[in-house]
């Protein structure tokens, strides 16, 4: 007893001790669940007997029927351009920013606060205002756009079936740009500033500096900031909801909007979880990138 | 004054009868506290008659997944006031109390009072099922001021759909913003709402949505959006926000229901009025669409007596429903009380006309499948992907395989 | 820097700031606007009448100190869930390379895959199983930090990763326990890291709607934001009610953050590792 407890403190029973314990906690809040959706996406499941396990089994027939459906080509489209255009916008936008910000001029560290405005509202009243703000009749971002000279005649953004997958992913941009901005900024200033100095010295440009210090350095943190913004973009619902419902005729439709429709507007849980686990196949490759990534990080 | 004794008698039979009961705490959910069944709920429970009841808000969108989830548990309210489409789903799996017994062995409820929409909507297999809330429904509504200043005449609206065509094309004006007609064909539930009407006037219904005529329906409302009558912002829209263009003089015409009277009387800055849905021609059929909740007890509750009670003081409310909550009475024979503003008490009786032809959707416990269906062939058609016609019969096909 | 580059890049910054900022500042307007005004073609950008009557009325009828409270229980038990948890986890994640600690990282991120609409039926149904809807906003609490927790790991692993290997072994020498040296030295040094990402957290769990809304069934125990919810009725929103809400409960916590950020990213740079 007294080795365990004293391996708990000092050896490995410590670091095994902190890992075990947050991942039951998390088997069992977030594993249940996960397992649940996979189980009934093999399932008939009523919407009066959601509160069993014990539903018909349904073989691979929800499977089927999601893969032949009209919708599946236009879903798998749209998710793919709405996650990569996101994460990637997001994360370029975030980078410049944090940046920009890390010169340390007057005030930057209270204007990048107020960065973080966006992070803090509502998903639905962001959404809503997005919604008002793209509106092709009385939308600012056409008024502006017209005022500027640049269409000479209104946009629908939302309503455009051309458009309405870029009008919420406009919307998701700007949602998800303060978080990335926040932990890069943070990453940046964790790097210490000797070694630019010493760069410096050595008669390294700027641009050398970056590639050759600020990105090796921040390893960590760019493969944090992208895995985590690709899994948050892989759940946005909110906006999706807030301005075009995925319409119009389904053409902003996205894999989580979809699965929701399915359980929750059709009652068809059933469908809504076999599009649950094709996600879960996505996070799993997202992952296995993200675990792959670590091998490179470099710590001090 | 005969309401208010019969009513203060019922609160005594109440008191009198649960005097020798235990005290009882029944829940109620509902999307608002500050709707009739949220506010009658308080004053029954502030009477001395033993029964208390909780009532617990639950956004509109929330309130038929949490309350299936919450049945599922076993941890479902007594009472629940529910959008009357998603009434049957319930009904007819027997989650809630067949109240028809004691419907007929009441003295205050006369089930035989409620219009026959709201009536068709609590109903499944003949029985009863429910009382409803109110009723609401859709009109035109149109600004008479950009009437005369376009030269038509503002006490003779559209009666048929080529007037109303005609008219949104007169009205139509791109140059200083205003839209002829404004409506919704979103994809969801409202979008359904509006459109089941055209549906409907034309011969359809929702098991037979691809009927002769109801392509005339979607090839009207595609008129309006691909001669730019109606903004194409239509389709993801609702109908509040669409409205609101009207109240903003950015739309000559505007297809909504009673709850807008409220804000366009604040807002709006022209001459309003209000005329019954156009018909496809000349004495065709009239139909409109029939909105609001019905209230329901939970079988699995355990004090039934004391949940119809509450039912019942509802009931003994009705004529209050319009005064004091903008709502129209489901009942015949309740009187609309003049509100004291002249547009609206004109409107509230075009509105009150309307409910007559107002028709339930469904009952079908597979409601949201079968609105999800009609969704898609109007949005498909309304985006250029499908003709009129094609998309019916396909929807139609789609529908059949939920029914059968 | 110059005088001159340091007023064009605060120039900068305010323009950019300005245009990012533009949906709040909507959010302001549209909370003393008219309720027809919000779709009034050309846009107005300053209010004609404003309508400081909308504040209120909300403050008068929403009960908005109830909520914020509920709201800042739920998120204070979320962040000290998390952090109390996902710290000494992040740690070794982030201080061992092997198969075993793959998996780990591996299962951690993916426990994040679902959006909370798809898990929270299956946790409501468990959460009545075991009695845990008796105490809602502690259930509630739970089922939050399983998603908040995950997030909060990688990014802490990230914080760990900075912090030099030598400087935990010195104290080890010096005759420190593990724990010792980790609660000592490593957390002190990698706080940037972690202050930020349980302000994160933080931030989301004061939020939160998805759980709240199914698990959390009395008013009085509910968070702002599903007692914003309750001007979204059918057919009929108060629009300018949810902005002033919507106002009303952002403009604290935003102000709160400003000053935070700047306190973690910037007061506590690495310097201490000097």
């Amino acid at each position: 007893m007294r080795r365990v407890l004293q391996s708990m403190r000092d050896g490995i029973g410590f670091d095994t001790m902190l890992v075990i314990l947050t991942l039951s906690y998390l088997l069992v809040f977030a594993g249940l669940p996960l397992i649940y959706n996979v189980v009934i996406s093999f399932q008939t499941v009523d919407v009066f007997s959601l509160g069993t396990l014990m539903h018909p089994s349904a073989g691979v027939e929800n499977y089927v029927d999601i893969f032949e459906d009209r919708q599946a080509e236009t879903v798998l489209r749209n998710t793919i351009i709405f996650t990569l255009g996101s994460v990637a916008l997001q994360f370029t936008l975030g980078f410049a920013l944090a940046l920009f910000f890390h010169q340390n001029f007057t005030g930057a560290t209270w204007i990048r606060g107020l960065f973080l405005a966006g992070w803090v509202m509502p998903g639905l009243v962001v959404g809503v205002l997005w919604n008002w703000l793209l509106s092709g009749d009385f939308g600012v971002v056409n008024y502006v756009l017209d005022g500027l000279g640049l269409i000479d005649e209104p946009v629908f953004w939302r309503s455009n079936p051309e458009t309405s997958l870029y009008s919420v992913l406009i919307a998701n941009v700007w949602y998800g740009t303060p978080f990335n901005m926040i932990l890069l900024a943070v990453g940046l200033s964790q790097i210490p500033e000797d070694l630019y100095e010493a760069a410096e010295l050595d008669g390294a440009n700027a641009f050398q500096r970056f590639w050759t210090i600020t990105l090796p350095m921040m390893r960590a943190t760019i493969g944090a900031v992208i895995a985590l913004g690709t899994i948050f973009t892989l759940q946005q619902f909110d906006l999706f909801a807030a301005i075009t419902q995925g319409g119009p005729a389904g053409s902003s439709t996205v894999a989580q909007y979809w699965s929701w429709e399915l359980s929750f507007r059709e009652f068809d849980f059933g469908r809504g979880a076999v599009i649950s686990v094709l996600m879960i196949i996505v996070v799993l490759i997202v992952s296995l990138i993200y675990v792959r990534s670590t091998k490179a990080e470099t710590q001090l | 004054m005969s309401r208010f004794i019969a009513t203060s008698a019922l609160a005594l039979t109440i008191g009198a009868s649960a005097a020798m009961a235990q005290d009882v705490t029944l829940t109620l959910w509902t999307e608002s506290a500050t709707a009739p069944e949220g506010i009658f709920a308080q004053e029954f429970s502030e009477m001395d008659n033993g029964i208390t009841i909780d009532v617990r808000e639950i956004r509109f969108d929330d309130l038929v997944t949490d309350t299936l989830r919450a049945f599922a548990t076993g941890t479902n309210p007594d009472l629940i006031a529910i959008d009357n489409p998603d009434h049957a789903a319930f009904a007819s799996r027997g989650a809630f109390l067949d109240i028809t017994d004691m419907v007929a062995g009441s003295d205050v409820i006369e089930i035989d009072r409620v219009f026959p929409g709201p009536r068709s909507s609590l109903s499944w297999d003949d029985r009863i099922f429910g009382i409803p809330r109110a009723s609401n429904t859709i009109a035109l509504y149109y600004n008479k001021d950009m009437f005369r200043a376009a030269g038509l005449d503002p006490d003779n609206p559209p009666s048929t759909w080529d007037e109303l065509l005609a008219a949104a094309r007169t009205l139509n004006d791109p140059a200083n913003n205003v839209y002829g007609i404004a409506f919704s064909a979103r994809a969801s539930e409202e979008g359904t709402f509006q459109f089941l009407p055209w549906a409907q006037m034309a011969g359809g219904t929702f098991d037979n949505i691809n009927a002769e005529g109801v392509a005339d329906a979607l090839e009207l409302w595609n008129t309006f959006l691909s001669e730019g009558l109606a903004s194409p912002d239509t389709l993801t829209r609702g109908q509040w926000d669409s409205t609101g263009t009207f109240n903003g003089g950015n739309a000559a015409m505007a297809i909504s229901g009673p709850w807008e009277l409220g804000r366009m009387a604040s807002d709006a800055d022209f001459d309003w009025g209000v005329t019954l849905l156009p018909v496809r021609a000349e004495g065709g059929e009239r139909a409109s669409a029939l909105g609001d909740f019905n209230l329901a007890i939970f079988a699995n509750t355990d004090h039934p007596d004391a949940a119809f009670a509450y039912l019942e003081y509802f009931w003994s409310q009705a004529h209050r429903i319009w005064p004091e909550f903008t709502r129209m009475p489901a009942i015949e024979g309740v009187e609309l009380a003049p509100t004291g503003d002249a547009r609206i008490d004109a409107a509230a009786a075009v509105f009150a006309e309307q409910l007559r032809y107002a028709r339930n959707r469904g009952p079908h416990p597979e409601w949201p499948r079968i609105s999800q269906r009609i969704q898609g062939a109007f949005q498909s058609v309304l985006t250029g992907q499908e003709e009129p016609q094609a998309a019916l019969d396909r929807a139609a096909e789609e529908i059949d395989e939920i029914l059968n | 820097m110059s005088v001159v580059t340091n007023r064009a890049l605060l120039l900068v910054a305010i323009v950019l700031a300005a245009i990012y900022l533009f949906p709040l500042y909507w959010m302001y307007l549209t909370s003393i606007k008219t309720q027809s005004a919000i779709f009034s073609v050309p846009p107005q950008f300053l209010p004609d009448t404003p309508q400081w009557g909308n504040y209120a009325t909300i403050w008068e009828l929403a009960n908005i100190p109830r909520y914020m409270w509920n709201s800042l229980v739920i998120a204070t038990g979320v962040t000290l869930i998390t952090g109390i948890l996902g710290a000494g986890c992040a740690y070794v994640l982030a201080r061992y390379r092997n198969w075993w600690i793959d998996m780990a990282l591996f299962t951690v991120l993916m426990l994040q895959v679902l959006p909370p609409s798809l898990m929270v039926t299956p946790i409501f149904v468990g959460f009545s199983w075991a009695g845990l809807l008796e105490y809602p906003r502690f259930a509630a609490v739970l089922a939050i930090s399983a998603k908040t927790l995950p997030f909060f790991v990688i990014l802490c692993r990230a914080a760990f990763m900075t912090v030099p290997r030598e400087l935990e072994e010195a104290a080890l020498v010096d005759g420190n326990s593990r724990a010792g040296a980790f609660v000592m030295i490593v957390l002190p040094l990698a706080r940037n890291g972690i202050l930020i990402a349980a302000l994160i957290v933080f931030m989301q769990g004061f939020g939160e709607y998805v759980y709240s809304a199914s698990i959390i069934a009395e008013n009085r125990l509910q968070p702002a934001s599903i007692g914003m919810t309750n001007y979204l009725q059918p057919n009929q929103v108060n629009w300018n009610a949810i902005m002033a809400y919507a106002a009303t409960y952002v403009t604290p916590v935003l102000a709160a953050f400003v000053i935070l950020q700047r306190q973690i990213v910037n007061g506590l740079t690495a310097g201490a590792l000097k």
